[in-house]
């Protein structure tokens, strides 16, 4: 019994032990030279594919770099990048002051999921160390935030560009839309991106004839289809990850419902969306904020490492990465406000920037990348390849089963 | 979006149907039943998925919030038994029954054994570790990749005038409603089915007429957790499988659970009914982001004016 | 009924005063101090809960909606009016406090588990509510607190250490809260209605009106720590802060953890579970995704098994004047009369 106690004390010692030296143990000093930067990503949690992708693109842009070299301005210092996983909102932020005080990091990329980076630019901003970010829902950029930067454009935009876009393929391929249909999950991003449909609907006359939010994780889309279905749309944007981006699309087969889907980006511009629906993804447009085939060399290293394809996410946190890189070029410094001055006056065409559509990373007063735009992509086989806008396309667009002249 | 060659043949959209139509309901009656009808079929796994959670609770007494974990569970192992070895999942689904039906056992008899004679808080606690525990690692053996299988009859779908029904919510119902029967004979006939029942009646009875309690217990927890992960196999057609979808079903099944009444294993499968055809119906009157709202309020007005849910010793 | 000072108080009083000297060692803007005002955070947040949980034996898992409650209430009179958050703070409470006195309507009847989950579709149902309704919320995108530097009448400071000591004051409020609702007359009622509650109508209890008060103040104090969340924080969205797992799981599994019932349970429950949960993220979320959830899952996991009755158990009961009030009533489980 005497025993018994003793024991159960000191397994309990052991877990208060191990809490409190925990947090001592990571800020074990690295090689004084070299540049740290933090990526927070969710790796954990709902979004984990998503989050894991955006790492890959950071790291495989911080080995590349170094094999190059490293930072020559700073004597070929290395990139080393800390890692923190961020599945929630909620552990943002402690994830994020954690990078900044025990790591001493001199900016931070991530976090892939709107809400997320939201939380995390709070303490980016008061900490006065620069937040470089593909997320993009239209708040992250109009708080007029010193330290965010945002390598794509913003949500509306995107959203814009989904329904611009589709309309302008279907019109060259002599198919006139008037109705159609926005449907999307109720979260940051896809109330953002809706929005931007939904005002460039109205701006191009064109009447929405259902305008549906559905909660995250929807198990079941019957309801939706049904609704798609009586409200005689000759057009869906979706605005999804990828189980109810596929759920929506099947179902649109089991009721045998031909009208064109074009996809918002998120879950059906990756691997799972193709494997999933086999040959039903061939031919599906979705909007996105880059390709793989713009920076074929980068694309062509990430599938010799990963073994698939390079997922916009990975492509545009490679980009940030670059950009990052860059600024400490520029400012010669691995001070973050000086990276963050380097950073607000960035023009540079040259490396991973030139993935991203318009070839450039180059910030607006809002920290926003003014010189890049949404492509339209389309699934051959097992990628998506740019078709759209013709300035950045690789491939004709096809419409109904034909090449769009 | 590029048209499968033959595979379909391009159907005109239906126009908006006049509204009214006479009827008092501003709903059409073919859209009514169509909500109907999509709401019972979901709601038939909801059942089958719903049913074990309530097994679990009706003969251990504990409430198991890693539930929904073994509904994951058994998605992977029909996942990879349609990968690796080609078996349709309605096939793979009684393969995904027995394995987790072990892994259940085995969960029982070396966890929840142990607190059966604590407080219901530790109890109700060890489930959400177990839950966080099955959750992190399901992400650290099989990625977080959204896993799909693809058969034939996942795009498929019965017409009938203007009510579609998806081949592949058919199938699950189907699968959910021959399992049901298939737990009732067991239940009622089988000796152990008996010894189930004997122990959630009274443990201590139980024992003197001869049943082994402790071996009951992980049989009882096994076939609960195996109950929802056939469930989990049989959607596995038109659901994909991730380490986090589980959290999608969880607050459902409990919902489904309670409305039927704790422990009531007939109860839980009307009470899945109950919830498809709110879930469905909502939808017509309100918008679908709204959906859980109305199911939500309509589960606490039950429990307020029948606190031991709706089917009441069932 | 005027306590003693038994070893158990004396040792509570020395860690608040060792609790109020730790900015002083660490960097007072860092990650430790941050850790330390969160641990605290959810030290007052399991007191509360405490309240209803561990003195009435109500498991609520629904307290997110007080939580969120609170949040909203504050931020959005600070950013639509501009009414400071400290008023803001005092509105939340009232306006949980008020939504517990709702909800108590239609749950005070209900036992055990299905409290809980009707607890849990409240705060679901407040969650959607949240999510759907962005014309008044913001939606899903959620509120940021804008950064407007040093203003302490708007509950605005630079420095993590005042933030530190606000919820270091909040935690001894809602303990003086636990102490004087446990040692009182309420209390007594209340266990009387945990242990048997026909019994204690029959004395004379009413148990209506007990379980109310319990669970309107319980509401309030998380109300009020909701507040200063946000405030702390700058950013929730509907998920965050409504959270099932993120919140009101958390707050009852740190009161379990700790000690149900019991004073000091919720503080030593947040001060292992917290930092713990925070060091296997720093140690291990950089070597595999969801390594660090499952370390932290399986010691959640050993620590039930180890202590069912959670670490207060090995107070030595000697140390207290009177002894603590027994964790929960020993009840055989609770098998369904339903199931024939």
């Amino acid at each position: 019994m005497f025993q018994a106690t003793v024991r159960r004390r000191l397994v309990l010692a052991g877990f208060m032990g191990l809490a409190m030296c925990g947090t001592a143990a990571v800020t074990r000093a690295l090689a004084a030279e070299d540049v740290v930067i933090g990526v927070i990503q969710p790796l954990s949690g709902p979004n984990a594919q998503f989050g894991i992708g955006s790492q890959r693109g950071a790291e495989l842009a911080a080995e590349m770099i170094n094999a190059a070299g490293g930072i020559k301005a700073l004597g070929g210092a290395k990139i080393s990048l800390v890692m923190a996983d961020v599945p929630t909102p909620a552990t943002a932020a402690a994830a994020t002051q954690r990078l900044i005080s025990q790591n001493n990091v001199s900016a931070v990329i991530g976090a892939f999921v709107s809400s997320t980076t939201l939380a995390a630019s709070e303490v980016t901003e008061r900490a006065g160390i620069p937040l470089v970010t593909f997320a993009f829902a239209d708040q992250i950029t109009e708080r007029g935030y010193k330290y965010v930067f945002q390598v794509s454009p913003k949500g509306t935009v995107f959203g814009e560009a989904q329904f611009n876009s589709a309309i302008e393929i279907a019109k060259a391929a002599g198919d006139k839309i008037e109705k159609v249909a926005i449907l999307y999950e109720d979260t940051a991003y896809g109330t953002a991106q809706a929005k931007g449909l939904r005002a460039a609907a109205t701006k191009a006359g064109v009447q929405v004839v259902l305008d549906e939010a559905y909660p995250l994780g929807i198990t079941d889309v019957s309801p939706l289809v049904n609704k798609l279905r009586a409200s005689g749309a000759q057009m869906a944007f979706p605005v999804s990850y990828l189980n109810d981006g596929l759920l929506i699309i099947r179902a649109l087969r089991q009721q045998q419902i031909d009208i064109p889907v074009v996809g918002g980006a998120a879950g059906y511009i990756i691997p799972d969306f193709k494997k999933g629906l086999g040959e039903y993804a061939e031919g599906v447009l979705s909007v996105a904020a880059a390709s793989g085939d713009l920076i074929p060399e980068l694309a062509a290293k990430y599938k010799e490492k990963y073994g698939t394809f390079i997922t916009h996410e990975a492509l545009i946190h490679a980009a940030a990465l670059d950009a990052v890189v860059q600024a400490i070029e520029k400012a010669k410094s691995k001070d973050p406000e000086k990276i963050r001055d380097a950073l607000a006056t960035l023009d540079y065409c040259a490396g991973f920037a030139r993935g991203v559509p318009g070839g450039c990373v180059k910030f607006d007063a809002n920290g926003l990348n003014a010189s890049a735009f949404p492509i339209m992509v389309q699934w051959r086989g097992d990628e998506p390849v740019t078709v759209y806008p013709p300035k950045a396309a690789k491939q004709k667009p096809v419409w109904a089963g034909k090449p769009v002249p | 979006m590029g048209r499968q060659a033959g595979a379909l043949n391009r159907i005109p959209v239906a126009a908006p149907s006049p509204a009214g139509e006479g009827f008092l309901l501003p709903i059409p009656v073919d859209i009514m039943l169509q909500s109907l009808i999509d709401g019972i079929l979901l709601g038939g796994v909801y059942g089958v998925i719903a049913t074990g959670l309530s097994l679990v609770f009706g003969v251990l007494g504990v409430v198991n919030f890693a539930q929904a974990e073994f509904l994951m569970l058994g998605m992977y192992v029909a996942w990879f038994a349609w990968r690796y070895l080609g078996l349709d999942p309605l096939l793979g689904s009684v393969l995904s029954f027995v394995v987790v039906f072990v892994v259940g056992y085995l969960v029982q008899r070396l966890l929840i054994a142990r607190v059966l004679k604590a407080p219901p808080a530790a109890q109700v606690f060890l489930t959400v570790g177990l839950l966080i525990v099955l959750e992190n690692a399901a992400l650290m053996l099989f990625g977080s990749d959204f896993r799909s299988v693809s058969v034939p009859y996942q795009v498929q779908g019965f017409r009938l005038g203007d009510i579609f029904v998806g081949a592949p919510y058919l199938y699950a119902f189907a699968a959910a409603l021959f399992l049901s029967a298939a737990l009732w004979l067991f239940l009622d006939r089988s000796w152990t089915g008996r010894a189930i029942r004997a122990v959630a009646q009274d443990p201590m009875a139980a024992t003197l007429t001869g049943v082994d309690t402790r071996l009951t217990y992980g049989v009882a927890f096994g076939l609960g957790v195996a109950l929802t992960a056939f469930g989990g196999a049989v959607i596995l057609p038109y659901i994909t499988v991730s380490p986090t979808i589980g959290g999608q079903f969880v607050v459902v099944m409990f919902t489904v659970v309670v409305l039927g009444g704790l422990g009531s294993v007939a109860g839980a499968l009307a009470g899945g009914l109950v919830v498809g055809i709110v879930q469905s119906v909502s939808t017509l009157f309100f918008p679908i982001q709204l959906q859980n709202l109305c199911l939500f309020v309509i589960f606490i007005a039950v429990l307020a004016l029948r606190p031991q849910g709706l089917i009441k010793g069932a | 009924m005027r306590a003693k000072l038994t070893p158990g108080l004396v040792l509570l009083l020395l860690f608040f005063v060792a609790a109020a000297l730790l900015p002083f060692y660490v960097d007072p803007r860092g990650h430790v101090l941050r850790v330390a005002a969160m641990a605290l955070l959810f030290a007052a947040l399991a007191q509360s809960w405490n309240i209803v949980g561990g003195l009435a034996n109500q498991i609520s898992l629904g307290h997110a909606a007080f939580f969120g409650i609170g949040a909203y209430t504050s931020t959005l009179l600070y950013l639509r009016l501009g009414i400071s958050p400290w008023l803001g703070l005092v509105a939340g409470a009232a306006l949980a406090g008020l939504a517990a006195a709702l909800l108590s309507l239609p749950t005070f009847r209900l036992k055990g588990h299905y409290f809980a989950l009707a607890t849990l579709a409240f705060a679901e149902v407040m969650r959607v509510i949240a999510n759907s309704w962005a014309g008044l919320t913001g939606g899903p995108v959620g509120l940021s607190i804008p950064f407007v530097g040093s203003q302490p009448l708007n509950f605005a400071f630079r420095a993590v250490s005042s933030y530190y000591w606000i919820i270091l004051g909040l935690l001894v409020l809602v303990c003086l809260v636990f102490r004087l609702l446990a040692s009182g007359a309420i209390g007594y009622r209340l266990r009387a209605v945990r242990e048997n509650e026909a019994a204690a109508e029959v004395a004379g209890v009413d148990t209506f009106r007990v379980k109310l008060t319990a669970s309107v103040i319980s509401a309030a104090l998380t109300a009020v720590c909701g507040s200063v969340f946000a405030q702390f924080t700058f950013f929730f969205d509907p998920d965050s802060i409504f959270s099932l797992a993120g919140v009101s799981v958390r707050m009852a599994m740190i009161a379990i953890v700790g000690g149900l019932g019991t004073l000091a349970g919720p503080i030593i429950g947040a001060l292992f579970l917290i930092p713990l949960e925070e060091a296997a993220n720093a140690v291990l979320s950089s070597k595999a995704a969801g390594l660090s959830q499952l370390v932290f899952g399986a010691i959640l996991i050993a620590a039930i098994l180890i202590q069912p009755r959670g670490i207060m158990a090995y107070w030595p009961k000697r140390w207290s004047r009177r002894a603590a009030p027994a964790a929960v009533p020993h009840t055989e489980p609770a098998l369904a009369k339903g199931s024939q």
